[in-house]
């Protein structure tokens, strides 16, 4: 059985399908790739995966369990946890305030859930920030902090949507390892991200997305010379131009 | 017990030289009058203490509160003029009895942000009033409509909560205040706190963190209006007369929140330092102008509460921790570790 299982789902805004019969499965321990152009419904997709609102149609199956329907914080507390894409930190709280906050999910006393939480903080080289307001910190900290935080709620599966969006190549090249590492310590990952260098580099299987549909998947080096890709990201001129 | 070892052994000292203060104030002082303004200055921190459990950590502006006040004092009353029932059960029934419709008032009103939770409370409030005064029975109990509850003088003692010096007040008040002032610090420092913070800045951040937003915010409406109706029956004990204008009213709920909005809400103390500053204007207003400008303390209030708006917007608790810092912490000392570190800096921003 697949650690999560995606299954026709369908999400429509009033005459608008966002997401249109998607299927995608996801095993224990992957780092799995959602790519695709502006608006074609990967973050709509991940929406519905994370509860922020219910697939109009089908099912997404998380250890066997149905989570279509399901609210945010049930989500996040059947192991599912996600970041946002504009950053929402408790901005007049530390850094330390904001990753306890998460690892509150696991453990009722504040000591214990303090000591998880600057655990994490060394793992993601905030420690030195922890008692800086998280409203001062820099972008790339900002993005850092949201990942601490969604890790201290002790998720099986991640859900990282577009962690490394506006950050220059040099962070980003920073952020890489971080992620890899969380992989390797057990957490599987969905990522959406627009930045190529990074999803080719980090997934193992890739999901493109296009109009709402999924137009192809597989292996990374595969998924970016199939043409219906290409088509999608640079047009049907450019592949008539190669032939 | 290891919050208490990481204060700072200075601060622990200041904190009981106040304490005792506080206690030996009846001792020095003997004019009943200036008591009388001590204890509603106390009564007034509290009820701003029970408030913040609301407006101060849920991230919304409650502006009914003295429904509450009212719900507590009504409640002791008319247990104790039906059924002689003791004045500290019927406390404890008004409180059980303000924090279930505060429940029910909040289910519906708390999913609402910014100035509709606001006006939401306002209108529920003022309904509450109006009701109060126009009806005369409930059941058994005679609430006797606008002319109010007189209690019926019985002897001084403590189970009857009545007293004839005010001395006893004082020091009733002074618990509670202090108990309020604990559980303030205990819920901080505690899960519900931290989810409280969480759920009143970033509601959809909290959600994605397995925080059921909702639901923390209800338990923080009940504990308020449980504690809030406390001292509304200890207001009732205190005057022994009371009329819904004067515990029911809006001015009493603004006032809360003034004293709340200029202190600094979402402080332990920030409710303290507003009624200290606040409630001596209002008590001298109503006994110099009550005649020729009621409502006066209303006025200088809200002028009060525009200039810390614009130059403290989290009240002046900022300052005066910046001063007592600069007092009794040495320069580029830092504060002290652990969760107070946390609260600290997000108020001393």
């Amino acid at each position: 059985m697949s650690l999560l299982e995606v299954k026709n789902v369908t999400k429509r805004f009033g005459g608008l399908t966002a997401v249109n019969a998607v299927d995608m499965h996801v095993e224990q321990g992957e780092i799995i790739g959602v790519i695709g152009p502006n608006g074609a419904g990967k973050t709509t997709l991940f929406n519905c995966i994370a509860g922020a609102f219910p697939p109009t149609n089908g099912s997404i199956r998380f250890n066997g369990q149905e989570l279509a329907g399901k609210k945010p914080y049930q989500i996040c507390r059947v192991g599912v946890t996600r970041t946002f894409q504009v950053v929402k930190p408790f901005a007049s709280k530390t850094v330390l305030y904001n990753t306890v906050v998460g690892a509150f999910a696991k453990t009722n006393q504040l000591h214990e859930a303090e000591q998880r939480a600057l655990k994490i903080l060394r793992e993601l080289d905030l420690y030195d920030k922890k008692d800086v307001l998280s409203r001062s910190l820099t972008l790339p900290e900002r993005k850092r902090l949201e990942l601490a935080r969604a890790l201290a709620t002790e998720p099986q599966l991640l859900l990282l949507d577009e962690v490394m969006a506006g950050l220059r190549p040099s962070e980003v090249s920073e952020m890489l390892p971080t992620i890899r590492k969380i992989n390797e310590s057990g957490v599987t990952i969905i990522i959406v991200e627009h930045i190529m260098q990074a999803i080719m580099n980090l997934s193992d299987r890739i999901y493109v997305i296009n109009f709402g549909k999924k137009i192809a998947e597989g292996d990374p080096s595969k998924v970016v010379a199939d043409p219906e890709v290409i088509k999608a990201y640079l047009g049907d001129e450019y592949v008539a131009a190669q032939h | 017990m290891h919050l208490l070892r990481k204060q700072n052994p200075l601060h622990l000292l200041i904190t009981a030289a106040i304490l005792a203060l506080m206690f030996l104030l009846p001792v020095v002082i003997r004019s009943s009058t200036l008591i009388l303004i001590f204890t509603l200055i106390i009564w007034s921190a509290y009820l701003t203490s029970c408030w913040n459990f609301v407006g101060g950590f849920a991230g919304v502006l409650p502006l009914g509160h003295s429904a509450f006040v009212g719900i507590g004092a009504y409640t002791s009353t008319v247990l104790f003029q039906t059924w002689g029932l003791s004045p500290w059960w019927g406390m404890l029934a008004g409180g059980v009895l303000a924090a279930l419709v505060g429940v029910i008032i909040g289910i519906p009103t708390l999913k609402m942000r910014g100035a509709y939770f606001a006006l939401a409370t306002i209108a529920i409030g003022e309904g509450l009033r109006v009701l109060v005064e126009n009806v005369k029975q409930v059941g058994p109990f005679n609430i006797n409509g606008p002319s109010g509850l007189l209690i019926q003088l019985s002897k001084s003692s403590f189970a009857h909560f009545q007293f004839v010096s005010k001395v006893p007040y004082y020091y009733i008040i002074l618990v509670m205040l202090l108990l309020v002032l604990l559980l303030t610090y205990l819920m901080m420092n505690s899960k519900i706190g931290y989810y409280l913070a969480a759920g009143g800045e970033e509601p959809e951040a909290a959600q994605a963190l397995g925080i059921k937003v909702s639901r923390y915010k209800l338990i923080a409406m009940a504990i308020s209006c449980f504690l809030t109706a406390l001292g509304g029956t200890f207001y009732a004990q205190m005057m022994l007369y009371f009329y819904p204008k004067s515990i029911f009213g809006l001015d009493l709920s603004y006032e809360i929140a003034f004293i709340a909005l200029i202190g600094g809400r979402g402080s332990i103390l920030g409710p303290v330092l507003g009624a200290m500053l606040l409630k001596p204007v209002s008590e001298l207003t109503r006994i110099y102008l009550g005649d020729t400008l009621p409502g006066m303390h209303l006025v200088i209030f809200g002028l009060v509460l525009i200039v810390v708006m614009r130059y403290q917007p989290k009240g002046l608790i900022v300052p005066a921790r910046r001063l007592f810092d600069r007092l009794f912490n040495k320069p580029g000392e830092p504060e002290d570790k652990g969760p107070k570190t946390a609260i600290a800096a997000s108020e001393a921003d």
